[in-house]
């Protein structure tokens, strides 16, 4: 009796120790792995994201170093000087972005940025061909990452979509958010409670943003790849809900349907900003809560300043 | 000959019980990396219920809790009833009944671990009563209300997930928020409500035995009521039983399994088995009532 109650003891310890040392272990490998990212090539998404990680703080330093500049950049950009093409690489983008607003700078300063650009360009390859090998390290990295510089704006994509919204009218993500100082993205489905409980709430808020210049969309999850019935079903809850703002849907399996399998918490709100870059954290959990409504309130006035200055 | 053999079956499967359940927390919950991840595993697996109490928000589920299925499904507004997870449940109450309780749940097994915590044990057998709560639980949080309290688009809330489950709490909110700063900023009151919950239940179960399923658990009742016809049950020697009431001692789930062998509360776990010194109680698997010896013996008397 006394032998069992050891045996039971000593088992729920070794548990404990074995789930401690999993992440003991995990943590180290990735901790190996970014050590010696540049060179060796990843075998696993963690190593991925781990060097993935590595690229993306490479690239942010070299955005923080002459962050004044890059503001430069950036408005010349706003005006549309040239436009983020899908698929292009965002160093090309820079160089090109540069190359038309060379007037603006100064030689010195054509150079500093130049060289950054050419830096930037060659880690994008790298982070596109390591996205390419391991699909999901670019979430992992996210999810590892995100709490470490959400202020600083790692500019990290929404990613991009070409589909309709629930009347049949096309959308694009591209012209979506460049024609909106600020666009609120909502993630939901119909069978969900906390989500057909904020539409109301969605719907005043888009309303509010129509007014600053900005815009609320809703994404519902059953309505992927365009399913007749779960469209119907959608418009009738958004109809009993007096919802009228914008709903959109796209095929699941490109890269916004890769971004919607690795969302788990329903509802999920993003804020994107006229760049098509997400704003700080998503919101996880329905805004009726007050104190999600001001988180989310707060991420719409910090892309709302961005795009006013 | 054959009970020669189910008697030594009985006797190894009481012993080697902590491992069965060991294993099958593990198998309810395969995807650990997940823990460290910070998401949850949504491929084809969650379609299926898992036998016991297991969060379907656990990162590391394989599966689906059958309790919070039923509640998503009756409280959708597209269906009143769900025949899939009701018939699963009967299914497997009709194969194993309350042995997924004593051997399979990882609820169960959490909390018998902290009853090993070596402090003063208390007996439950005076709050026998209470044992007729989880009833209600099933009926009312898990039926009723997800099903008849709905809002204008029709539909409800899983009463019993949101409002009562601990174990909701221990794998689902707990690992989450830990590792996910989105969900730590979306914990409010009724997160800390249902962690007040958790904690009483951990405390209770260092001094009672598995104070939750004897009292609340919606899927124990569920079990409890095909306990009676399950193919899993008790069978009591009349010929070898001396009546010294060392089983009925041994029981901590307060049954007396040489009167009722197939009792609501038993959860199969085989105390009496191994208490028994004359090995004349044993598991007994098929068609059939293992009560008929018994029965005999007392027309005899």
């Amino acid at each position: 009796m006394n032998m069992k109650k050891f045996a039971a003891l000593l088992l729920g310890a070794l548990m404990v120790l074995t789930l401690a040392a999993c992440g003991a272990a995990s943590s180290s490998a990735a901790g190996a792995a970014s050590g010696a990212a540049v060179t060796d090539e990843p075998q696993t998404t963690e190593e991925a994201a781990a060097l993935y990680a590595k690229l993306m703080d490479q690239e942010n330093a070299l955005f923080s170093e002459n962050t004044d500049l890059w503001e430069k950049v950036y408005l010349q950009a706003n005006k549309g000087m040239a436009m983020v093409e899908d698929g292009k690489n965002y160093g090309d983008f820079l160089l090109d972005t540069i190359e038309t607003a060379k007037s603006e700078f100064s030689a010195e300063e054509l150079e500093v940025l130049t060289k950054a650009a050419g830096e930037i360009r060659d880690i994008e390859n790298q982070l596109t061909a390591l996205e390419e090998k391991f699909p999901d390290c670019q979430q992992a990295y996210m999810n590892g990452g995100a709490s470490v510089s959400p202020e600083e704006g790692s500019l990290q994509k929404f990613p991009a979509f070409e589909g309709k919204d629930l009347d049949g009218n096309t959308v694009n993500s591209d012209d979506l958010f460049s024609a909106n100082a600020v666009t609120v993205v909502n993630f939901w489905f119909t069978a969900c409670k906390p989500c057909v409980g904020e539409l109301g709430d969605l719907d005043a808020l888009n309303r509010e943003l129509a007014e600053k210049g900005g815009a609320l969309i809703g994404i519902n999850t059953t309505t992927l790849n365009g399913d007749e019935a779960s469209i119907a079903e959608a418009k009738e809850v958004l109809a009993k809900k007096g919802a009228s703002y914008q709903n959109v849907y796209f095929d699941a399996s490109g890269a916004a349907g890769t971004f919607i399998q690795n969302i788990f918490a329903y509802p999920t709100t993003y804020v994107v900003d006229r760049n098509g870059n997400i704003v700080g954290d998503p919101i996880m959990g329905a805004i009726t809560e007050k104190n999600q409504a001001e988180a989310l309130q707060k991420l719409i006035d910090q892309a709302l300043a961005a795009d006013a200055g | 000959m054959d009970n020669k053999n189910s008697c030594r079956a009985s006797l190894l499967l009481a012993r080697f019980r902590g491992w069965v359940q060991a294993g099958a927390a593990l198998l309810t919950n395969l995807h650990l990396p997940n823990f460290f991840r910070g998401r949850l595993y949504q491929g084809a697996g969650k379609a299926v219920c898992v036998p016991g109490l297991n969060c379907y928000s656990c990162p590391a589920a394989s599966g689906a809790c059958p309790i919070g299925a039923f509640q998503a499904v009756v409280g959708s507004s597209k269906f009143r009833f769900s025949y899939y997870i009701t018939g699963t449940l009967i299914l497997l109450g009709v194969l194993l009944g309350r042995f997924i309780c004593g051997f399979l749940c990882p609820f169960g097994w959490f909390q018998e671990l902290l009853h090993k915590l070596p402090t003063k044990k208390l007996s439950t057998r005076r709050l026998r009563p209470l044992t007729y709560l989880k009833y209600a639980v099933l009926l009312v949080m898990v039926v009723l209300l997800p099903a008849l309290a709905v809002n204008e688009v029709g539909m409800g809330d899983p009463f019993f997930c949101k409002y009562l489950c601990p174990q909701g709490v221990l794998e689902g909110a707990i690992p989450l928020s830990l590792t996910n700063a989105g969900i730590r900023a979306a914990l409010g009151t009724l997160f800390t409500r249902k962690l007040g919950i958790l904690l009483a239940v951990a405390v209770l179960s260092v001094v009672f035995y598995r104070p939750f399923c004897k009292w609340l658990c919606p899927l124990g009742a569920f079990y409890a009521l095909l306990n009676r016809v399950s193919l899993f049950q008790m069978q009591v020697d009349p010929n070898k039983c001396i009546s010294c009431g060392k089983c009925a001692k041994a029981c901590q789930m307060d049954v007396d399994i040489t009167k009722t062998p197939n009792h609501t509360e038993c959860i199969r776990c085989g105390m009496c088995v191994r208490a028994c010194p004359t090995h004349a109680v044993a598991f007994r698997y098929g068609f059939g009532n293992g009560r008929q010896n018994t029965t005999e013996t007392t027309m005899e008397d």
